[in-house]
């Protein structure tokens, strides 16, 4: 799923990808290099990713970071944007609709 | 009397005719006792009316003989024969009065006696002085007149008014006696009458009293105890039966409530499975949409990249591996389900093969490294020994996987993998152990039904909740057992147990 992201989104662009295996190291990678966007999948070991959206939203330097959550639970689409999350993406989402929604969040900054 | 304590076992029907019968007989006993002073009434008025015919008759029989006296006095003073007609008469009715007087005292042979004796007085009294004296005075008027021969017709006189007035004194005493008598007993009568009323009161009270307490009381108790379970208390039960048809009654009603409250937990029983049913059916819908919708969108996604960019070979070799991967994830998923659809029909077949056991733990080695590099697998196995049983190889191969992929999935931060074989006796047995999350004891009873995760989505691991329901069947189809034991945070211990095909005793075979 993350090599997914990865070759989906480096399409031409000059993106630097920074890849957590779960929900702990993302945080820890969030806070450590302060990312322009964030992609989480809900179902990450240890830490679900919702959490890890909860804990960006309350962390003083990282509240702003636009935020893409990705998940096959479509009930979970109110729980998301409650939680902060700027896009929510249900799979199997189209390449297109990650690209765009990374284009217009990183735009936005 | 009081329901609690002595328990009649006879019906109501019953009580209440013997109550009945005992209050008859006491009212009978008053009535009679009642007709007994009456009749004692009626002995004592014949007593003083016979008292009375006494006395008439007597005084009747005294003026006779004070006639006799009297006409025989006229006849010596006057010496006129002529008057002698009259007392000859007199006389004649003497015997006639005596017989009346004698048979009125008939029954009282005292009485019967002085009469006879006064009888016999007057008897004497006209033959030795007033007929002697009638003679005299024929011859010698002037003898007959003389003072003696009065003064003894007044002593024998004197002498029968005596016995007539003693007589008449003992008639009188014996009457007023009786009287007394019967006052008495009438007076005991009523009194005992009167009690026997209050007896009889009373026990109707008391009656009255117990047939509430035994009847009303168990009444009562039902009223409130059918309020409870209209209510909805079905747990609700009458104790104390209550006497025969009565205690039927609370038995019935009992039995009512026992099926009522049999028949509710069935109906609870069912709609827990239902919804336990309806339950597990929107988390397959859910498992599955998410299990399908994963590799779908890595399908999807690289597929969408070889098509629409211009790659290197490396690379499209790359992503064509994860679509297969995804692909064959996808299948395999497909067959699961399949083969829980055959298993639940009862359509699963399975080989009849010599497998070695140790052989086929070995496969798994490679397998193993494919699917985590943070897990090490120990293995510990007999040397150079086989572990054979009878069975279907790539059905045994799926369960040994499942156990070791959960084994690495379960225990997410890495660790041993511990592979165990040993055969004792008849049997053959692999235990699969990790390191991991372990299962909490609440979850543990469910561990083997489809479609359970506990924990696991929340924790972000994948699967389709059909492992080991699947392991579980196979297994039993093959005549053996599986089963676990774990902790949370502890790991987790599988072990399978096959019957062996040869028996195992320690030697090589």
């Amino acid at each position: 799923m993350r090599e997914l992201v990865r070759v989906v989104l480096e399409d031409g662009e000059a993106y630097e990808f920074l890849e957590a295996a779960d929900g702990l190291r993302c945080l820890a990678l969030a806070r450590s290099m302060k990312p322009d966007l964030v992609v989480l999948d809900v179902m990450l070991p240890g830490k679900g990713g919702l959490e890890v959206l909860a804990a960006i939203r309350r962390d003083p330097d990282l509240a702003g970071a636009p935020v893409v959550v990705v998940t096959a639970w479509d009930h979970l689409a109110a729980e998301a944007s409650a939680a902060g999350a700027d896009r929510f993406l249900l799979k199997p989402f189209e390449p297109e609709q990650l690209r765009e929604a990374a284009a217009e969040l990183l735009a936005g900054r | 009397m009081s329901g609690g304590v002595v328990r009649l076992r006879h019906s109501v029907a019953v009580r209440m005719v013997m109550a009945s019968a005992l209050l008859s007989v006491l009212v009978a006993a008053v009535f009679a006792l009642e007709q007994l002073a009456v009749s004692s009434f009626r002995d004592a008025s014949r007593q003083e009316a016979r008292a009375k015919d006494v006395g008439r008759a007597a005084v009747g029989l005294e003026a006779v003989v004070l006639d006799l006296e009297s006409g025989l006095r006229g006849y010596v003073i006057s010496g006129n024969r002529r008057l002698l007609g009259p007392w000859r008469q007199t006389r004649a009715a003497l015997p006639g009065r005596v017989a009346d007087l004698e048979h009125l005292v008939s029954a009282d042979p005292a009485q019967l006696e002085r009469v006879r004796e006064l009888a016999t007085e007057i008897e004497a009294y006209q033959r030795d002085y007033a007929l002697p004296l009638i003679a005299i005075a024929g011859q010698d008027p002037a003898a007959a007149r003389t003072p003696i021969a009065s003064a003894e017709g007044e002593t024998r006189i004197e002498s029968i008014r005596r016995r007539f007035t003693r007589l008449l004194a003992l008639e009188d005493a014996r009457a007023a006696a009786s009287t007394a008598s019967a006052n008495s007993r009438s007076q005991r009568a009523h009194a005992l009458g009167i009690g026997g009323l209050a007896f009889s009161a009373a026990l109707v009270l008391v009656l009255g009293f117990y047939l509430a307490q035994s009847i009303g009381r168990p009444l009562r108790a039902m009223a409130a105890a059918a309020a409870e379970l209209a209510a909805g208390k079905l747990s609700v039960r009458i104790t104390g039966s209550g006497p025969g048809e009565v205690g039927e009654l609370t038995g019935a009603f009992n039995s009512m409530a026992d099926s009522l409250e049999r028949d509710r937990r069935a109906l609870e029983t069912q709609n827990q499975l239902l919804l336990e049913q309806s339950r597990l059916k929107s988390e397959l819908v859910s498992i599955v949409s998410h299990e399908l919708r994963t590799p779908l969108t890595s399908i999807i996604g690289f597929t969408n990249v070889l098509l629409n960019r211009p790659l290197d070979q490396a690379a499209r070799q790359r992503y064509l591996e994860i679509i297969e991967e995804q692909a064959r994830r996808l299948a395999s998923m497909t067959e699961d389900f399949l083969d829980l659809q055959r298993i639940e029909e009862g359509r699963l077949e399975l080989r009849q093969e010599l497998i070695d056991l140790v052989a086929l733990l070995r496969e798994q080695e490679q397998l193993f490294a494919a699917q985590s590099t943070r897990h090490t697998l120990k293995f510990e196995l007999p040397p150079d020994r086989p572990l054979p049983v009878r069975g279907d190889p790539d059905r045994l191969t799926q369960v040994l996987g499942n156990l070791i992929s959960n084994a690495i999935k379960y225990s997410p931060a890495g660790g041993e993998v511990e592979l165990a074989g040993e055969g004792s006796g008849d049997v053959v047995r692999v235990r699969v152990r990790d390191h991991g999350i372990g299962i909490p004891a609440d979850q543990q009873p469910r561990i083997f039904t489809k479609f359970f995760r506990g924990e696991a989505p929340t924790r972000g691991i994948s699967g389709t909740g059909l492992g080991l329901a699947l392991a579980r069947e196979i297994i039993e189809a093959h005549g053996g057992r599986i089963g676990f034991s774990s902790a949370a945070n502890q790991g987790s211990t599988f072990w399978i147990e096959l019957p062996a095909a040869a028996k195992y005793t320690g030697a090589q075979g």
